[in-house]
């Protein structure tokens, strides 16, 4: 999943550099505050541990093998601050002495796999593992799907930054200047191998070193979790003990960048309306997105049976009462993403009730 | 019985190769950095700025023949370097040439144009915008690995350190990725050491459980290792007067040479972006 | 005065007491064994007494100065502390932890804020006082275990310590290695400086110490001279510093009587 240098436009890169950097000053200004002069040795041992563990071959049901970043790991160990710096400084050890993933490219490769990839794997940690004990199997489990959620996240964001190179970047001639594949070939692509060879590679190696350290040493898997469950000395938000903050803020911060959706230009591929198949100007788009395929003289039998089923109350993106259609995507997006919080918060809290209804105990850290 | 048997590379085989071929790579990067060449003696500084800018260049420019005379010039310093090209080629060439090669070749047929060729048996169309495209791909792979490869070869890697340092770079991360490398060496070993012994106590055939636990247990053996080695480093630095800020030695002076390389690599970088553009 | 006061120390990890009450007495100018088997707590009082660890209860005081976390916050106690007292760890991959052996030796004073000059010419100095000097530029990975330990050393004593404590110094040495070690621990007799070093290889107490304190499941159990201490098998056995099994010297008979390993 490194990009190596040449598949993404200069812009992209500067993009993408700009939005890590404020990750990387917010992960630093949290961790000075906590872990002091810790900070250094603490850091550079997790990221050549990484280093290390990316190199190692993981074997997978079928017979194949594959390699983790360990990105999950970083973060369930370290907290997602320190994981995010951490990541970060072995993708940049691999990408300067490795040539692993390009210079350029590194802003991306940091914020797919290190920036986004931790904070996924955060979230989906604290949300399947509540409470549970340091010890239970429920951590286990909650460790391997937050690895496999965080690889297919970055595999994604990868596949989309691959998939507008030729939309937005091409020469005189047409031909795409970067990556040529467009989002309908990247994606599918890239998810294939992510979420059966990739994604479980991370989900058995960071199930497997949960389980393996909760019988060795379960004070490594205290910093993250959770109020109430241990106090320890590793933690990393100290006082208030996995405060998810950090976590609103990125999101905030991910919403506002959503008008980035409205460089796509168009209709994304797919989402076409019944009256689309008659509309000439519309139709010379979708044979645009699907490369060079004219549609159907008429939609789709099933389609125009189905469209008339739902009409969504915020059809358009844009509600009615607003004029720019920026601000209505911005807004529509924020409402959207409100809602899955509340299923994931609503998920979580009904998890949590069924485990305090049975034996809780909570452990005690050493 | 007769003939000889193949020893059944598994994932323990593989992984103990991968772990040498990256210590060796770091060996012989130290190696080079000590050489003759004419790049070796510049000032870090000069190297960093002149080498990532004439990647920056690679990135920018639109026209393929610009890419290719990049590439060239690449490969000249290269062999002013004294890197032996074979090291070139195994080093950066077989993996990223290689992969991307193998990427952009569905390109080639995908790409929507003006068809040049077809394939007979199977009728897929080959389009001048699907070749200039993969050649675009290729090209800039090839030369932005070559540069950066040639930084890290050419340069020890506290040197490339203090330059960052000198173009700013917080503190805080040069430190951090100077200590980072350093223990890189010695968790490579430490893995290695342990997939060697496990490699030798392996009897008969480990079904798939195992195996996956023989892997999930050495990371987690190296993860407590690691923290455990960052306490005992964080008190050794402490005993040496660390106190939370680092303090480093300014070792570079510029010298006429470098002044006049600085300014062959801007004016190669511009040109390369100006006509590329 | 003495050198350093310890009173009723106790120190513990978790749940595993590695020093229990000690009190103990170390005068200064002298050259010190701490001997005690492994998990006797000779490391951990090391640690304590380089400010590194702080002890739960009791007190420790260096020339008469309590040693506390509150004063070591302090810039100035804190940088005359570290120039005075060096420690050397027993894992030199521990304490190599810059780029460069230069780097490495030049650590401390920079830390300490001396000029780039002055940092210079006492690295190079000291580089070659320790037939280091041509191996400045490399890696502290590619280093034989003596050369490291060599580097651990310079890069201690590169700012002129009064006091050097050393955890296990002969550990995983090779002989020559050993002898040139203790060769320089033997030339530290004038009374300028003190060392302490803590190990459990009597074959070369008599070399490097004046003085023996013995350390037993972190009590303080004997102190003795050398001499005296490698008279007293009882206590050398009941300390876990002797054992006693069959073995044979050259082509005598099997025999066994108590020894340790290791010269």
């Amino acid at each position: 999943m490194h990009i190596p240098d040449g598949y993404l436009s200069p812009g992209t890169c500067a993009a993408l550099y700009a939005g890590a950097a404020p990750f990387w000053w917010v992960a630093l200004r949290r961790l000075r505050k906590t872990l002091h002069t810790r900070l250094v040795p603490r850091l550079s041992l997790f990221a050549a541990f990484s280093f290390v563990v990316m190199m190692f071959n993981i074997p997978l049901p079928g017979g194949t093998t594959g390699h983790a970043v360990g990105v999950a790991l970083a973060t369930i160990v370290l907290g997602p601050s320190a994981s995010i710096l951490a990541i970060s400084t072995a993708l940049v050890i691999q990408a300067f002495f490795f040539g692993d993933g390009g210079i350029t490219a590194l802003g991306a490769n940091c914020f797919n796999m290190a920036v986004v990839g931790s904070l996924v794997a955060f979230l989906v940690y604290r949300a399947v593992a509540g409470r549970a004990p340091l010890e239970s199997s429920r951590r286990v489990v909650a460790a391997g799907l937050a690895g496999y959620a965080a690889i297919n996240a970055s595999a994604l964001l990868t596949a989309l930054e691959f998939g507008i190179q030729p939309l937005l970047f091409r020469d005189a001639s047409g031909a795409p200047l970067y990556c040529p594949y467009p989002i309908g070939i990247a994606v599918p692509a890239m998810m294939l191998g992510h979420l059966t060879i990739a994604g479980i590679a991370e989900l058995v190696m960071t199930g497997g070193v949960v389980a393996f350290l909760q019988r060795t040493d379960a004070a490594l898997l205290a910093a993250t979790a959770g109020r109430g469950v241990v106090a320890s000395s590793n933690a990393e938000f100290g006082g208030a003990a996995g405060s998810l903050r950090p976590l609103w803020i990125t999101l905030g911060f991910l919403l506002v960048l959503t008008p980035l959706g409205l460089l796509a230009g168009g209709a994304a591929w797919g989402e076409w309306r019944t009256s689309d198949f008659a509309d000439p100007a519309a139709r010379d788009a979708m044979t645009a997105a699907s490369l060079g395929h004219a549609p159907p003289a008429a939609a789709p039998g099933g389609l125009a049976r189905l469209a008339s089923v739902w009409t969504a109350p915020l059809s358009g993106y844009a509600p009615p009462f607003l004029r720019s259609p920026t601000v209505g995507y911005a807004l529509s997006a924020m409402f959207g993403a409100g809602l899955v919080l509340l299923a994931v918060t609503g998920v979580a809290a009904v998890l949590r009730v069924r485990q305090r209804s049975g034996t809780a105990h909570d452990t005690e850290s050493v | 019985m007769t003939g000889k048997a193949r020893t059944p590379r598994g994932f323990v085989e593989r992984t103990i190769d991968g772990l040498l071929h990256a210590m060796e790579r770091a060996v012989s990067a130290e190696a080079g950095a000590a050489g003759a060449g004419w790049i070796q003696r510049l000032d870090p500084r000069v190297k960093l700025a002149g080498l990532l800018s004439l990647v920056a260049a690679v990135a920018l420019s639109h026209r393929a023949d610009v890419i290719a005379a990049l590439l060239g010039l690449g490969i000249a310093l290269a062999i002013a370097s004294r890197v032996p090209l074979a090291t070139l080629l195994s080093g950066v060439w077989l993996a990223a040439v290689g992969l991307s090669g193998a990427l952009a070749l569905p390109a080639v047929f995908l790409t929507p144009g003006r068809t040049v060729a077809t394939l007979p048996p199977l009728g897929w169309t080959i389009t001048a915008q699907g070749l200039t495209s993969a050649g675009y791909l290729i090209l800039r792979v090839a030369a932005a690995a070559t540069f950066g490869f040639l930084l890290v070869f050419t340069t020890r890697w506290s040197h490339v350190l203090k330059a960052l340092r000198a173009f700013r770079l917080p503190l805080v991360f040069v430190v951090v990725l100077a200590m980072t490398y350093r223990y890189i060496l010695l968790l490579l070993e430490a893995a290695h050491d342990m997939f060697v012994a496990r490699r030798s106590r392996t009897v008969g055939r480990l079904t798939a459980g195992e195996r996956r636990r023989v892997v999930t247990q050495s990371a987690g053996v190296l993860l407590a290792k690691s923290l455990h080695l960052s306490g005992e480093v964080f008190l050794a630095m402490q005993a040496r007067g660390f106190r939370g800020e680092v303090y480093l030695l300014d070792d570079f002076a510029m010298a006429r040479a470098d002044w006049l390389a600085l300014v062959c690599f801007a004016a190669a970088a511009a040109a390369a972006v100006w006509v590329g553009r | 005065m003495n050198l350093f006061e310890i009173e009723s120390l106790t120190y513990r990890f978790n749940r595993i007491v590695a020093l229990d009450g000690l009190s103990m007495a170390i005068p200064a100018g002298t050259r010190v064994g701490l001997l005690g088997a492994n998990g006797s707590g000779k490391s951990t009082l090391l640690r304590i007494l380089d400010g590194l660890y702080f002890p739960e209860s009791g007190q420790v005081r260096f020339l008469g100065e309590p040693l506390t976390e509150q004063r070591f916050g302090a810039d100035a106690f804190a940088h005359q502390f570290r120039r005075r007292v060096g420690m050397v760890f027993q894992n030199p991959d521990v304490q190599l932890f810059n780029t460069t052996v230069f780097d490495e030796v030049a650590f401390g004073p920079l830390q300490l804020r001396w000029t780039a000059a002055d940092v210079r010419a006492r690295v190079m100095d000291t580089l070659e006082r320790f037939r280091l000097a041509h191996l400045k530029d490399r890696v502290p990975q590619r280093l034989s275990g003596g050369e490291k330990k060599r580097v651990a050393l310079a890069s201690v004593l590169v700012m002129d310590p009064e006091v050097l404590l050393l955890d296990e110094p002969t550990d995983a040495l090779d002989p020559r290695s050993q002898s040139q070690l203790i060769d320089l621990l033997m030339g530290w007799t004038d009374g300028s400086k003190s060392v302490i070093t803590a190990t459990h290889h009597l074959g070369i107490l008599e070399e490097i110490a004046d003085r023996c304190f013995v350390l037993d499941h972190g009590r303080l159990v004997a102190e003795r001279t050398p001499a005296d201490l490698l008279q007293d098998q009882e206590l050398l056995d009941r300390t876990n510093l002797i054992h006693v099994h069959r073995h044979r010297h050259g082509a005598a008979q099997v025999h066994s009587h108590p020894h340790t390993h290791g010269l």
